[in-house]
């Protein structure tokens, strides 16, 4: 193995060989992952790119042609852009604020000594693994104007006089996928919050107790910034899958009415698939993904500040 | 217990006026507990209650019934969903799918997690962090350009096309997860194998994958999870109603039968069910899947 290269050859230095004899194994290890993510990511990403400083319209393929930021500087100056990053960030604030304090109870309250609470968890978790679009279809179905059960049970309880256009009125709308982007969101943030809670060992908040700490003040100076860095960082990947999230607006309303539920992500297909300007709907889906970097670099840098915190 | 008789006298009046006033404050916290917790819980299955409940009603009782129980149990919209629609194809190409992915992602995510825990090779951190990243792309940045591609290479509209996606969705998490259970399996183990001849592929198949059994569980079920529920790339690649997954079906549905909510929800209660049972075998696996995204 030693004298495996022959005169012809050049020698390598000692170190790679060494490194290779010890570690090389590792790189066929990787291989397989690595062409799934080459070939499925980044060569998609890179057309994709491409494309994005292109005019390309599949109605009319032969007009297609380079042009550089066209894309960009159209994109900054369509209403439908401006009102799309609005939608978008009234919903990842609403849905992830909203199911982060929900998961903030939901944690608290479990994190007792319950007989119940595997049960609860359990129950809690539901609209994690229920596949979403049948659980879009059914809030579509429970928001219906006409015959659903919000508007019957409301209309019987005499809270409403007339049916309510849940998902037909502007704001209503934006209203409602806020709530079905909460219920979709919480259960992760309760099972996150409880997991940091059961982290902290009961002898910090006996010690507070002990001290004449009241419940509140124990929550408030103990317990809530011992679970601060994992809801950072909890809070920061619902805003990136909130933010990313398409089945959520495309099913429930289909980003109306009047686009008043299309976050940009939606815009952007709207844009590559119907219009179907594939040049402009991609330009949207890159800076999109520039915002969500952003967002990711935060986490990545937030993820290594807390592992060198937990050593 | 032994008191000084001295201190009794003053002690006695709180000593018996306060455990009773505490032990009322605890109940009235218990109940209050649990009514919060029963109000969360109830929110979180609301849905897929109202969904079960409204498969099982005939349509008249649909339209005019508040009821949560149905008064006239019928399984007449189970009929209508498997036998006049091509609901048996979608379970089919769902679970082919989603099994592909499952297996594969096991495979594929022990070997580069191994990678990851095991050696110190060049370029390991960027490659970890390079998983990350990817995972929050926007899906709809990879769906344009891989539309485009998949048509150039006649690959659109083919299951194998979802299949080879999802595997690269489901690869950050498996890798990161594995990578962090054979962690924690000492090394002296595979040396003493080592030592005695066997091969570090032989370690990993017998030795070391065995002792990872639950993160390998948490793999498998994220990644059957995600292949099951996937929508918007199976919406955006497949065309042909025979190719569709049972998400994509779903969503056909309310175009097909518009107001005919009997068939609709009980198409969803068939879906969901498959998950429903995963879940409750499952569900530490989940649950510990789910905190490793925040914590780990």
């Amino acid at each position: 193995m030693q004298q495996g290269w022959s005169v012809g050859e050049a020698p390598r230095p000692d170190a790679v060989r060494r490194h290779l004899r010890k570690e090389g194994l590792a790189y066929w290890l990787i291989l397989p992952s690595l062409v799934f993510l080459l070939v499925i990511t980044f060569y998609p990403l890179a057309v994709g790119l491409a494309e994005a400083f292109q005019y390309h319209n599949r109605v009319q393929p032969w007009a297609t042609h380079f042009n550089g930021l066209e894309n960009f500087v159209q994109a900054f100056s369509d209403h439908d852009v401006l009102l799309s990053l609005r939608t978008s960030a009234i919903l990842v604030v609403g849905i992830v604020g909203l199911s982060y304090l929900l998961g903030l109870v939901g944690g608290l309250l479990l994190n007792q000594n319950l007989r119940t609470r595997g049960i609860y968890r359990a129950l809690i978790l539901v609209p994690w693994v229920v596949p979403p679009v049948v659980s879009l279809i059914s809030w579509q179905w429970m928001l219906n104007d006409q015959m659903g059960i919000i508007n019957r049970t409301l209309l019987a309880l005499g809270l409403i006089q007339k049916n309510v256009l849940w998902l037909a009125d502007p704001s209503l709308a934006v209203l409602s996928v806020v709530v079905v982007g909460t219920w979709f969101r919480f259960p992760f943030m309760t099972i996150t919050v409880l997991a940091a809670l059961s982290a902290i060992p009961d002898d910090l908040s006996e010690a507070a107790a002990i001290d004449g700490a009241s419940p509140p003040q124990i929550l408030r100076y103990v317990t809530l910034p011992l679970i601060l860095p994992v809801s950072i960082v909890a809070t920061l990947l619902q805003a990136i899958w909130t933010f990313n999230d398409f089945g959520l607006p495309f099913v429930l309303t289909g980003g109306g009415p009047a686009n008043a539920t299309t976050p940009l992500i939606l815009l952007a297909y709207k844009e590559a698939f119907r219009r179907p300007n594939i040049g402009y709907g991609t330009a949207l889906a890159v800076i999109a993904m520039v915002l969500m970097l952003i967002l990711g670099a935060i986490y990545l840098r937030l993820q290594a500040r807390q592992q060198l915190y937990e050593q | 217990m032994a008191q000084s008789p001295i201190v009794r006298p003053a002690h006695r009046g709180r000593a018996t006026a306060r455990p009773r006033r505490v032990r009322w404050q605890r109940l009235v916290g218990r109940v209050a507990t649990h009514a919060a917790l029963i109000v969360i819980a109830g929110f979180a299955i609301i849905p897929l209650l109202w969904a079960i409940s409204t498969a099982f009603k005939p349509d008249g009782e649909i339209m005019t019934s508040q009821a949560f129980l149905p008064r006239a149990p019928t399984i007449e919209h189970f009929r209508v969903v498997l036998n006049q629609t091509a609901f048996a194809r979608w379970f089919t190409n769902s679970l082919l799918v989603a099994l592909g992915t499952t297996t594969l992602a096991i495979v594929v995510g022990s070997l580069a997690g191994y990678a990851m825990s095991r050696f110190r090779f060049w370029g390991r951190a960027t490659y970890g962090n390079m998983l990350l990243v990817v995972q929050m792309f926007p899906g709809v940045m990879l769906a344009i350009p891989m539309y485009l591609l998949l048509t150039r290479y006649g690959l659109i509209d083919t299951l194998w096309a979802l299949l080879v996606t999802y595997l690269t969705f489901a690869l950050a998490f498996s890798i990161w997860m594995l990578k962090g259970y054979f962690d924690n399996i000492p090394r002296e183990i595979e040396e003493a194998a080592l030592i005695d001849g066997a091969s570090r592929l032989d370690i990993l198949w017998r030795i070391t994958l065995p002792l990872a059994a639950p993160g390998i569980t948490t793999v498998a079920v994220n990644a059957f999870l995600l292949a099951w529920n996937e929508f918007f790339f199976a919406y955006i690649f497949l065309a042909s109603n025979e190719n569709y997954t049972l998400s994509l079906g779903m969503y056909s549905f309310i175009q097909q039968f518009t107001t005919q909510w009997g068939n609709i929800m009980a198409a969803g209660t068939l879906t969901t069910l498959p998950v429903l049972v995963f879940f409750f075998v499952l569900q530490r696996a989940l649950t510990r899947g789910l905190v490793a995204g925040a914590t780990k």
